[in-house]
C-alpha cells in the first residue's frame, strides 16, 4: 500500500517546524510514523507536506528539575518505560508505554506521537477501496458517520494507551508555537471532537510532557484488555493513580469515547471513602455514565462496559493492596 | 519532486533517487534489490519487513526511506559474514525455528535486536519482544528455542 | 543392531533453511525482470451489481499507462480448480457478487501509477438485491446469484449406508444438537503474487505464481486463455505459506499472463494485505446439525449430519469439501449407520475455498463436542468413549475404508497421560479444565485417477543426485522429504541431494500440495525413481563384490552385503565402475505413482477406500478461563500423532506446532465478520490470529507405525492435527467453567455472558 504523494521537509528546530506549519496549514507533523503513515498509506489522512521532526535531537530526554519530571516529545516509548525513574516511580506511564503496540512500535513510536494520534473506527481505518463500498465518512472528508448513522458527526474512538497514565498522573503538556510556548493539562488538547481529536492551534506542535514529583508519590498503574498480549490497541485501558496520605484517587479510561475520559464523577465518589470491597462495587455504574461507547470497533459495547468496570475494579484492588 | 539521498545499508553507501512517499522497505527491495527484508502488510502489524536501524529493530514499511539517511542500516543480507551465517541464523536452521521462511528474516533480524539489546533474555522477555513479528506456520515454538539457542551460542553477548 | 535408516527418520533442517535465514530464497514478489509492468485490479464495491457500463478511457490516458483490461475483453471462459464447479471469470463479465469482485485489471510502469489509474476508471452498476446468509439465500424468492442455480445451492450431497432410524431406536441415548464453525482466513505471511513474461515467438507464457498447484495452475490458463498447456509454463518460486489458500487461482494469475502476452513486457501483481483476507479465499463458515444415537456403554450405533456450508459468491473447492466433510466422519470413529446429507450455498459475500483439513474441521468440531457432549448425559468419561469407538487396523470399516494401520486408540490414551487427564479432568478448580478432541485425516486421495506424481532421479559423474518433482513445497518441506527419501534409497547425504521442484516446464506432472498427499504420493514416485537408479547400480557392481543385487544394501554412502559389510564399495567408486563399463550416464529414475485405486470414482453411491493411508491424533488441552474478562489461556496443548514413521520428526513436530496455533486460532480468536457482505477486519491488527504470547506450551508424542503404503512407513502429518485443536479446547473450556459452547469461535464476551446467564440461573 503505497503512500500518497507529498511535499517533505525536515526542520532543523522545533521553531522552524512550527513556521512550515503556519505556512502549510495541510502540512503534518511526523514524528514516529506508526499512526500516520498508516493512515496515510489508507488514505485517510493525505497532508500536502510531512514535517519529518526526526532530525530533531533535543527533544529526546527524560529529565528532573524543580519537582518536575519532564521528558522531550521526541522520546521514543522504550526510551520511556526503560528510565529508571519512570520504571520504578511512574509504574502506570511505564505498564501504558510498554503496552503501545509491539516490541516494534515502543522502538519506534515518541511519546507526544502516541499522545497525539488519530482516533479510531472500524469504517475509517481502512484502505480507500474498502471505503469506497460505502459513502465516504464525514472524519475522511465525507457527510454520514456509519457508527452514528447520522450525519456531520464522528464517533471514532481514541485508542491510545499514555494518555489515560498520564491524565492520573497529573501530566501537562508543552505546546510549542511560533510565538513561544506554553504549558496546559494534557487533558485540555483533547476535543472529545471525533473528527478533530486535537486542540492544537494552527502551527502548534507538542513539544514536552511535564509530571509533578508528587504524581510519583501515589500509587499508579495502568491496565490494558485487549485481544491479544502484544500489538494490539486496547479493547479498553484504565489508569488509576491513587494517594494514601491524601486519600485521592484520579481515573483516566481509553478506547471508551472520542477522547481519554478522566471519569472525574467516580473520582469524587471515591473522594475520602475508604477502598474496600464495598466501595469498589460501586465503581460500574459511574464510570459508564461518564464515557461514551460507540461501535467503532469490531468489539461490542456491552462487552467494553463490563471490561471497563472491571479494570478500573481491579486497579483499584491492586491500589489496595499497594497500600 | 524526486531528491538524491545516501543510505548505508550493510555497511556500504547508496546514492539514490527517490520520492519522499517512498519508505525504507520499497527502497531497499526496488532499489537496491535487497529483497530479503518482506513485505507482509505494509501497514506495521506484522514485522516481516523488520530491519536494524542503528542496531534496533524498525519496521521498514513504517519509515519513510528520506527519514533513515544517516542511520547505519542492516539488513538480513548483511547478517551474515561472508558465506558464514550468523550464530542467530545458525540456530534458526538447525532448530527448525522457519518453515515457509517468508517472516524468516524479520524475525531474524529483530531477535538480533532483542539479544544485543538484552544477550541472555528470559522466555518470557523473547516472546514479548517477537510478538510483534507474526508467523503463520511455526507455532512460534521453535522460533522461541531459536532464539534462546542462539543466546547460548553467542555466549550471551553480542 | 544395524540400524535402519540414516536420513530417513533424522531431524534435520530443510534444505532450504539457509537461503531462508539469509535472506537469499527467492518469493514471486521478489522477482524482477527488465521492462517489467505493474498490475492492479479493480474490485467491486457492491455485494451484487449488474455492470452497466466501464469507462476506461481516463485510465488509459494517464501517463505510464500500458493497458486496461475489463471482463467483456477476456475470453468467455470459466476458471475452477474443481472442472465440473468453474463458476468464475478472472474478471467479471456482466455481474459482480460481493464486495471485491474483480471488475478490471490496470497494468503500468509502476505500481504508484496503476493505483492511480485503477481509481480512475469509471464504472457504472445497477445495484442488486444481495444476500449474505445460508437461511435467506436458500428462501424462495432470494436474489439470484449464478443464474440457473436454484436456491443458490450448488451443491447437495447424500451419503447413506446402513440404517439409521433403525439404529436409533436401539439406542440408549440419540442426542441432536446443532453447531456452527465461523469463517476463517489463511492469512499466509506471503501476500498472493504473480509474475508473467511472454516469448512472443514462441508463444510461450511463463508465470511465476505464489501457488501450491503450478499443474492446474498451467490447465486453467490454458483453457481460460485459450492457449495450448504446451505453451504455457509455471513456475512456483518460494510460496510463503498456503495452508490451502494457494490451491486456487485468481485474477492475478490470468491478468498478468494477459497483459504480458498482449504487451509483450514482463507483467507483476502482487495483492494488498487487505485482499488476501477478502478476495482470496476463506475457511468455509458451516452449520452442522448432528444426531447421535449411542449405546449404554458409548457406543456409536448411528450419526445423521445435516449440513449447509456458506460458500459466498462461487464455488472454489466446494464439491471436494462437501465431499471430505462428509468422508471424514468415518474416522476415527466406527460409524456403523450413518447418513449425511450436505449443501454448498452461494451468498454475496467472501468465497469459501480449501483450508488446512478441507471442510473437516467443521464436521470435527460438531462431532467431538457432541462425543463430550454425550458422555456428560451417559455420566461416561470422553476419554473412555474415544477409545472406545476407535476403528482398528484390519477390521472392516462401514464406508469401505482400507486402514493398514491405526494408532488412534492409543493417541487417546496416550494424550489423556500427558495433559493428566484423570488427575485434572472435573477436578480441577473452577476456571481451570481439560479437554480433547481425536481426528483422522488422509494422505492424499485413491478415488480419483488422475491424481498421480512423476519423479526423476539422476545421478551425475561426480556422485551428485538432482530431483526432479512436480511436488509443491509451500513452507511445509516437501522439497527436504522428498530429497531425504533418495537420499536414504541411494545411501547418500542429504547435502548430495538437489531438488528441482514444481516448474510444469521441467518438472514431472504433480497435482500440487493439497490433501496432504505429497508425502505418500511424490514421495512414493522419488522413492521408486531412486530404487530404480539404486537397482542400475548394484547390478553393476554385484560382479565386483561377488553377491547377488537382491544382497545389496546402499547407506552413508557405501554399497555394501547385506550381513557383510566389511564387503563393499563406495558411492563414487561404483559410480566410477558404471561409467567403465561403458554404461551411459547420468544414471536415470523414472517413476510415476498414484495410490491402487478401484473404480469407480466416487463414495456418494457405494463404499470404497479414500486415501492410500490415513494419520490419526488426539489432542488434549488444559485451558484456564479468567472469569473476569472471559479470556481464555491454553495453557498446554499435548499431540499424540500416529503419522506412521516420521521422514523428519523436526519437520512433523513443527507443522503439528503451527497447526495448534492455527486450531487455537480458530477456537478462540479468528473470525472474518462481513457487514452485509463487507469484510470488517481485513488486516492482521483487526483480524488477530495468535502471536508468540498467545501459544500454549506443546508437546508432542510420536506414536509410530510402519504404513505398507507410504514410502518407508509414512503417513500425512500437519493437515489433521489442526482438525482437534478448536474441540480440545472448547471441550477444555466446558471442564473449566461448565458451559458448552456450539458456536466458534469462544471469545471473551461469548463467556463474560454464558457466565452471567449461569450466574442468573443459579446454577
Amino acid at each position: 500500500m503505497r503512500l500518497p504523494k507529498f511535499d517533505y521537509r525536515q526542520p532543523e528546530s522545533i521553531q522552524e517546524a512550527c513556521a512550515i506549519l503556519l505556512d502549510q496549514p495541510d502540512a503534518k507533523v511526523l514524528a514516529g510514523g506508526t499512526d500516520l503513515l498508516v493512515n496515510m498509506k489508507h488514505r485517510v489522512e493525505t497532508p500536502s507536506m510531512i514535517v519529518s521532526l526526526k532530525g530533531l535531537r533535543d527533544l529526546d530526554y527524560v529529565r528532573k528539575a524543580n519537582g518536575m519530571v519532564r521528558i522531550g516529545a521526541l522520546t521514543r516509548l522504550k526510551k520511556v518505560y526503560n528510565d529508571p525513574f519512570v520504571a520504578k516511580k511512574l509504574p502506570a506511564l511505564a505498564a501504558a508505554a510498554s503496552s503501545v503496540g509491539s516490541y516494534h512500535h515502543q522502538t519506534m513510536g515518541t511519546l507526544g506521537g502516541n499522545l497525539c494520534q488519530q482516533t479510531r473506527c472500524k469504517y475509517f481505518n481502512q484502505s480507500k477501496w474498502w471505503r469506497s463500498a460505502r459513502p465516504l465518512c464525514f472524519k475522511a472528508g465525507g457527510d454520514p458517520c456509519h457508527v452514528a448513522k447520522k450525519d456531520q458527526v464522528c464517533y471514532s474512538t481514541y485508542c491510545g494507551d499514555v494518555a489515560p497514565a498520564l491524565l492520573v498522573l497529573n501530566a501537562e503538556v508543552v505546546l510549542s508555537g511560533r510565538e513561544g510556548s506554553k504549558q496546559v493539562p494534557l487533558e485540555s488538547i483533547f476535543s472529545g471532537v471525533g473528527k478533530t481529536p486535537l486542540n492544537l492551534e494552527p502551527g502548534q506542535i507538542l513539544t514536552e510532557i511535564v509530571i509533578p514529583e508528587q504524581s510519583a508519590d501515589g500509587f499508579s498503574t495502568y491496565k490494558k484488555i485487549a485481544n491479544r498480549g502484544s500489538i494490539d490497541f486496547p479493547i479498553v485501558g484504565a489508569a488509576v493513580w491513587t494517594s494514601a496520605s491524601t486519600g485521592e484517587s484520579r481515573i483516566a479510561l481509553t478506547a471508551v469515547d472520542r477522547k481519554p475520559v478522566r471519569t472525574r464523577q467516580l473520582e469524587d465518589f471515591l473522594k475520602g471513602l475508604e477502598l474496600n470491597e464495598e466501595t469498589i462495587q460501586g465503581v460500574d455504574g459511574l464510570v459508564a455514565k461518564e464515557t461514551q461507547l460507540m461501535m467503532s470497533s469490531i468489539d461490542s459495547i456491552s462487552y467494553k462496559r463490563k471490561l471497563m468496570g472491571q479494570l478500573v475494579k481491579s486497579a483499584l484492588s491492586e491500589a489496595m493492596g499497594g497500600r | 519532486m524526486k531528491q538524491a539521498i545516501a543510505l548505508t545499508v550493510n555497511g556500504d553507501v547508496y546514492e539514490v533517487l527517490i520520492s519522499p512517499n517512498q519508505t525504507l522497505l520499497e527502497v531497499l527491495r526496488d532499489k537496491l534489490g535487497l529483497t530479503g527484508t518482506k513485505k507482509g502488510c505494509d501497514l506495521g502489524a506484522c514485522g516481516a519487513c523488520s530491519v536494524l536501524l542503528d542496531g534496533e529493530a524498525y519496521l521498514s514499511c513504517l519509515m519513510l526511506a528520506v527519514d533513515a539517511v544517516g542511520k547505519e542500516i542492516v539488513t538480513i543480507e548483511g547478517l551474515s559474514e561472508g558465506g558464514d551465517l550468523h550464530p542467530i541464523q545458525k540456530s534458526f536452521v538447525e532448530l527448525g525455528g522457519l518453515q515457509c521462511g517468508f517472516c524468516t528474516p524479520g524475525i531474524v533480524m529483530t531477535a538480533k535486536a532483542i539479544l544485543d539489546e538484552e544477550p541472555q533474555p528470559t522466555e518470557e522477555s523473547v516472546k514479548k519482544k517477537m510478538a510483534g513479528n507474526l508467523c503463520r506456520c511455526t507455532g512460534y515454538k521453535k522460533v522461541i528455542e531459536s532464539v534462546m539457542s542462539a543466546s547460548g551460542r553467542m555466549g550471551g553477548k553480542q | 543392531m544395524e540400524k535402519q535408516f540414516s536420513v530417513v527418520g533424522k531431524r534435520l533442517p530443510m534444505v532450504d533453511a539457509a537461503a531462508k535465514v539469509n535472506g537469499s530464497a527467492q518469493f514471486t514478489d521478489d522477482l524482477t525482470f527488465p521492462g517489467m509492468l505493474h498490475g492492479k485490479l479493480l474490485r467491486s464495491p457492491h455485494p451484487h451489481a449488474k455492470i452497466l457500463n466501464i469507462d476506461v478511457s481516463k485510465a488509459l490516458r494517464l501517463p505510464g499507462v500500458k493497458g486496461v483490461v475489463t471482463g467483456a475483453e477476456i475470453p468467455d471462459r470459466q476458471y475452477g480448480i474443481v472442472p465440473k464447479a468453474r463458476d468464475e471469470y478472472a474478471l467479471a463479465k456482466g455481474k459482480v457478487r460481493y464486495i471485491g469482485d474483480e471488475v478490471a485489471a490496470v497494468c503500468a510502469i509502476d505500481p504508484e501509477i496503476a493505483e492511480e489509474a485503477v481509481d480512475l476508471i469509471e464504472v457504472d452498476y445497477e445495484v442488486l438485491p444481495a444476500v449474505f446468509n445460508v437461511q435467506d439465500s436458500i428462501k424462495e424468492g432470494a436474489p439470484v446469484i449464478h443464474e440457473g442455480v436454484a436456491n443458490n445451492t450448488s451443491f447437495a450431497i447424500r451419503k447413506e449406508f446402513g440404517d439409521v432410524e433403525k439404529a436409533f431406536a436401539e439406542s440408549a441415548l440419540v442426542s441432536e444438537d446443532s453447531f456452527y464453525s465461523q469463517p476463517v482466513n489463511h492469512a499466509p505471511m506471503e501476500p498472493h503474487a504473480a509474475v508473467a513474461q511472454y516469448d512472443p515467438v514462441r508463444g510461450q507464457v511463463v508465470l511465476w505464481s505464489s501457488t501450491q498447484i503450478p499443474f492446474f495452475l498451467r490447465r486453467n490458463l490454458s483453457a481460460t486463455l485459450m492457449i495450448p498447456e504446451s505453451k504455457v509454463r509455471v513456475i512456483k518460486p518460494k510460496v510463503g505459506g498456503g495452508f490451502g489458500q494457494k490451491i486456487d487461482m485468481f485474477a492475478k494469475d490470468f491478468c498478468a499472463a494477459w497483459f504480458a502476452m498482449k504487451l509483450g513486457r514482463p507483467v507483476k501483481f502482487v495483492y494488498e494485505r487487505d485482499e488476501v483476507f477478502i478476495v482470496t479465499r476463506q475457511r468455509h463458515p458451516m452449520h452442522l446439525t448432528v444426531k447421535t444415537g449411542m449405546a449404554k456403554d458409548g457406543r456409536i450405533l448411528a450419526q445423521q449430519f445435516l449440513s449447509y456450508a456458506d460458500g459466498g459468491a462461487y464455488n472454489s473447492t466446494a464439491p471436494t469439501m462437501m465431499a471430505l466433510s462428509c468422508f471424514f466422519l468415518m474416522v476415527p470413529y466406527h460409524v456403523p449407520n450413518l447418513l449425511y446429507e450436505g449443501y454448498h450455498v452461494y451468498t454475496n459475500k467472501p468465497v469459501g475455498g480449501a483450508m488446512r483439513g478441507h471442510g473437516i474441521p467443521q464436521a470435527r468440531f460438531a462431532v467431538e463436542r457432541q462425543l463430550d457432549l454425550m458422555a456428560d448425559r451417559l455420566n461416561l468419561d470422553p476419554a473412555d468413549v474415544r477409545t472406545k469407538n476407535s476403528i482398528k487396523a484390519g477390521e472392516p470399516h462401514p464406508g469401505g475404508f482400507v486402514i493398514n494401520t491405526c494408532g488412534f486408540a492409543e493417541s487417546v490414551q496416550l494424550a489423556a497421560e500427558a495433559i493428566g487427564w484423570k488427575e485434572k479432568r472435573g477436578k480441577l478448580p473452577f476456571g481451570r479444565g481439560v479437554g480433547m478432541g481425536g481426528a483422522s485425516f488422509p494422505s492424499g486421495v485413491t478415488n480419483m485417477s488422475h491424481i498421480s506424481s512423476g519423479a526423476v532421479v539422476q545421478v551425475g559423474q561426480d556422485g551428485g543426485v538432482n530431483v526432479l518433482t512436480g511436488a509443491a513445497d509451500i513452507g511445509q518441506g516437501a522439497e527436504t522429504v522428498i530429497a531425504q527419501i533418495v537420499a536414504e534409497v541411494l545411501g547418500v547425504s542429504l547435502d548430495d541431494v538437489r531438488v528441482t521442484a514444481a516448474d510444469t516446464g521441467t518438472t514431472p506432472l504433480d497435482p500440487g500440495t493439497f490433501g496432504s498427499g505429497v508425502t505418500v504420493r511424490a514421495g512414493n514416485a522419488a522413492r521408486i525413481a531412486a530404487e530404480s537408479v539404486r537397482k542400475k547400480l548394484f547390478e553393476c557392481v554385484a560382479d565386483e563384490l561377488e553377491a547377488n543385487p537382491d544382497d545389496l544394501v546402499a547407506r552413508d554412502g557405501v554399497i555394501f552385503v547385506t550381513g557383510s559389510p566389511e564387503i563393499n564399495i563406495t558411492f563414487p567408486k561404483a559410480l566410477k565402475a558404471y561409467q567403465y563399463k561403458d554404461l551411459p550416464m547420468p544414471l536415470v529414475g523414472r517413476a510415476s505413482w498414484m495410490a491402487d485405486t478401484n473404480e469407480p470414482t466416487t463414495l456418494f453411491t457405494q463404499p470404497g477406500n479414500f486415501s492410500p493411508n490415513y494419520s490419526f491424533m488426539t489432542q488434549a488441552a488444559e485451558v484456564e478461563v479468567d472469569t473476569q474478562t472471559g479470556k481464555v489461556k491454553v495453557l498446554k496443548m499435548v499431540t499424540a500423532h500416529d503419522c506412521g514413521r516420521p521422514i523428519n520428526p523436526m519437520l512433523v513436530e513443527g507443522q503439528l506446532e503451527g497447526s495448534i496455533a492455527g486450531g487455537m486460532g480458530q477456537a478462540l480468536y479468528e473470525d472474518v465478520i462481513t457487514e452485509k457482505g463487507q469484510v470488517m477486519n481485513p488486516s492482521f491488527l483487526d483480524y488477530g490470529f495468535p502471536t508468540t504470547m498467545e501459544v500454549p506450551e506443546m508437546e508432542s508424542i510420536d506414536i509410530e507405525t510402519d504404513d505398507p503404503v507410504g514410502p518407508f512407513g509414512a503417513k500425512e502429518a500437519g493437515e489433521g492435527t489442526q482438525l482437534s485443536p478448536a474441540p480440545a479446547i472448547v471441550n477444555a473450556i466446558y471442564d473449566a467453567i461448565g458451559v458448552n459452547f456450539n458456536e466458534l469461535p469462544v471469545t471473551p464476551e461469548k463467556i463474560l455472558k454464558a457466565l452471567e446467564e449461569k450466574k442468573k440461573q443459579g446454577v
